[in-house]
């Protein structure tokens, strides 16, 4: 019997209004998770029932609304420690998103603690969003951008060697790419940068919905994802951060809600998280993403990668068939989370996706905001297929005949 | 599909006017940032009052980009500069048959946007 008969995608799947919809008369393959995943009833419901029973602004009012709008958002921020590990819900700072988190680390923590000269360790498999906010700091304190460089087999070429090489102050890369999908080693990488007494953040957009995710036992200083890549609405996202970080990081954004005293000259400022959360926060997105999370660890996240692993390997296993198909990073489902890009010899990946589309299925093309790893894979773009717990075997056996089926029409 | 109508998979397989004009009065490089597709376009005006007489362009890209770069350079020769300035985004989106989606549109768009950038620059 095989592990992921503890989830039955079926069943999961009738939680997803959006899956029994036609795209083109065909029915939907969302095979865009990556991107954003789809989102289950229990979380539209939640944020409806918050908007028709309890819409008020947090931690302001006396009355009932206000009450129960407060709860309502602090009880998200507890469930979402429980859920990675975190030791404290204080440790938990609600952001617009994964982007929103590394350019608070990149300018509360960066602006606070770097000095000239000091170096940034990054990889060259990070999304745009955790090397622009490296760029726009490095320029203003003439710091060192230094990359951990990728091998053909699409893993980090020997990332100890580069920390105990350059001794960064921070390094800072994604738990797992959003192109390769190789899962990054984030314990043994941070054992190594503690060593050399560097601070270490990780990007873990594309890996919350998919893998167990224990920020202690990770060893990690700070963690940053997305609500809607983990079923939860768009507009808001997580730093978890170790407490004694935080409380050293100066506040991020200033305004309302983050403030102990205002004079008008100058003013005091709450302890963590408050203090990263300047102005009205997205209230209902994060009651969202609670119920999203309510949702996650209702279908366990240990099932949800035992099957997911299985869907990978049965999608290698066909996509590999395809000739002249190539899959980009590691060739084996047990380093790699959900992502697969790839290129059919002769086809656009554009040209692909727009005839997979006719078929029903959502795919991403493009340099899915990598273009750094592109120019390393030396090509332009990628097509990319990536899934969630609620796709199945029958799809991508839909996505293999689409495949073929842009092959006839651009007559490849 | 209309968008792979034969005509259209005809100049992105065999384009008319690849390659590269020997003394460019205008040139120019687009690239599409969703995917990091590049088109480069040399035009050579001759004549008075000058018109287009040699169009090339060189490209990495995909079927739409490449079909509309093929049509535009067959569509410009012989233009003036006032005539090449009112070649207009409908009219590239015309010769795709209305089947273009938000997304390709861009892509079919490519070539122009070069060619606007070439006569601005």
């Amino acid at each position: 019997m095989s592990k992921s008969n503890r989830l039955d995608p079926e069943k999961l799947r009738s939680d997803f209004p959006i899956l029994h919809r036609k795209v083109h008369g065909k029915p939907l393959v969302y095979f865009d998770n990556a991107a954003t995943t789809q989102k289950p009833s229990q979380v539209i419901q939640a944020i409806s029932t918050y908007y028709e029973t309890s819409n008020a602004n947090v931690h302001r009012g006396i009355h009932l609304l206000a009450e129960e709008a407060t709860a309502a958002y602090e009880g998200s921020r507890g469930k979402l420690a429980k859920f990675i590990g975190a030791a404290n819900p204080a440790e938990i700072i609600f952001t617009r998103g994964t982007t929103e988190a590394i350019n608070l680390v990149a300018y509360s923590w960066g602006g606070e603690f770097l000095k000239e000269g000091d170096t940034i360790l990054l990889t060259l498999m990070e999304h745009h969003s955790n090397l622009v906010p490296w760029q726009f700091l490095a320029r203003r304190k003439k710091l060192n951008l230094e990359f951990i460089p990728v091998t053909d087999a699409g893993y980090l070429e020997d990332p100890e060697g580069a920390i105990r090489r350059l001794r960064p102050k921070l390094v800072s890369f994604g738990h797992v790419s959003n192109v390769l999908g190789t899962v990054n080693p984030v314990e043994k990488l941070t054992r190594v940068a503690h060593e050399v007494g560097a601070t270490v953040l990780v990007d873990g957009a594309q890996a919350v919905a998919h893998l167990p995710v224990n920020v202690a036992k990770l060893g990690c200083d700070l963690y940053a994802f997305s609500s809607h890549k983990m079923m939860g609405p768009t507009g808001t996202g997580v730093l978890w951060g170790r407490a004694e970080i935080l409380e050293r990081m100066p506040p991020f954004l200033g305004g309302g809600e983050m403030i102990k005293e205002v004079s008008l000259r100058e003013s005091s400022f709450k302890d963590a998280p408050y203090k990263f959360e300047a102005g009205t926060p997205s209230i209902a997105p994060v009651i969202g993403l609670g119920a999203a999370v309510d949702y996650l660890s209702s279908v366990g996240m240990e099932n949800i990668r035992h099957y997911e692993e299985e869907l990978l390997d049965y999608a290698f296993k066909k996509l590999a068939a395809v000739p002249g198909l190539t899959i980009y990073g590691p060739q084996n489902s047990a380093d790699r989370g959900g992502v697969l890009a790839f290129n059919v010899a002769g086809i656009h990946p554009h040209d692909l996706a727009t005839v997979l589309d006719q078929e029903g299925v959502a795919v991403r093309s493009g340099n899915h905001c990598a273009m750094p790893l592109h120019t390393h894979l030396k090509i332009n773009a990628s097509a990319r297929a990536s899934f969630a717990f609620y796709n199945t075997k029958e799809e991508i056996g839909v996505l293999i005949e689409g495949i073929e089926r842009a092959k006839k029409i651009l007559k490849i | 599909m209309d968008i792979y109508r034969e005509e259209i998979l005809d100049h992105a397989r065999h384009p008319l006017n690849q390659g590269k004009v020997a003394r460019p009065t205008f040139e120019f490089h687009a690239a599409n940032p969703v995917c990091g597709d590049t088109m480069d376009l040399q035009i050579r005006m001759a004549g008075k009052p000058a018109r287009v007489a040699e169009v090339a362009f060189r490209s990495d890209a995909c079927t739409v980009s490449v079909a509309a770069a093929s049509m535009l350079t067959e569509k410009i020769k012989g233009m003036t500069a006032a005539e090449l300035a009112k070649v207009s985004e409908k009219d590239v989106i015309s010769w795709f048959g209305g089947s273009l989606t938000t997304s390709r549109t861009e892509c079919a768009l490519l070539p122009l946007k070069a060619l606007r950038e070439a006569l601005g620059g």
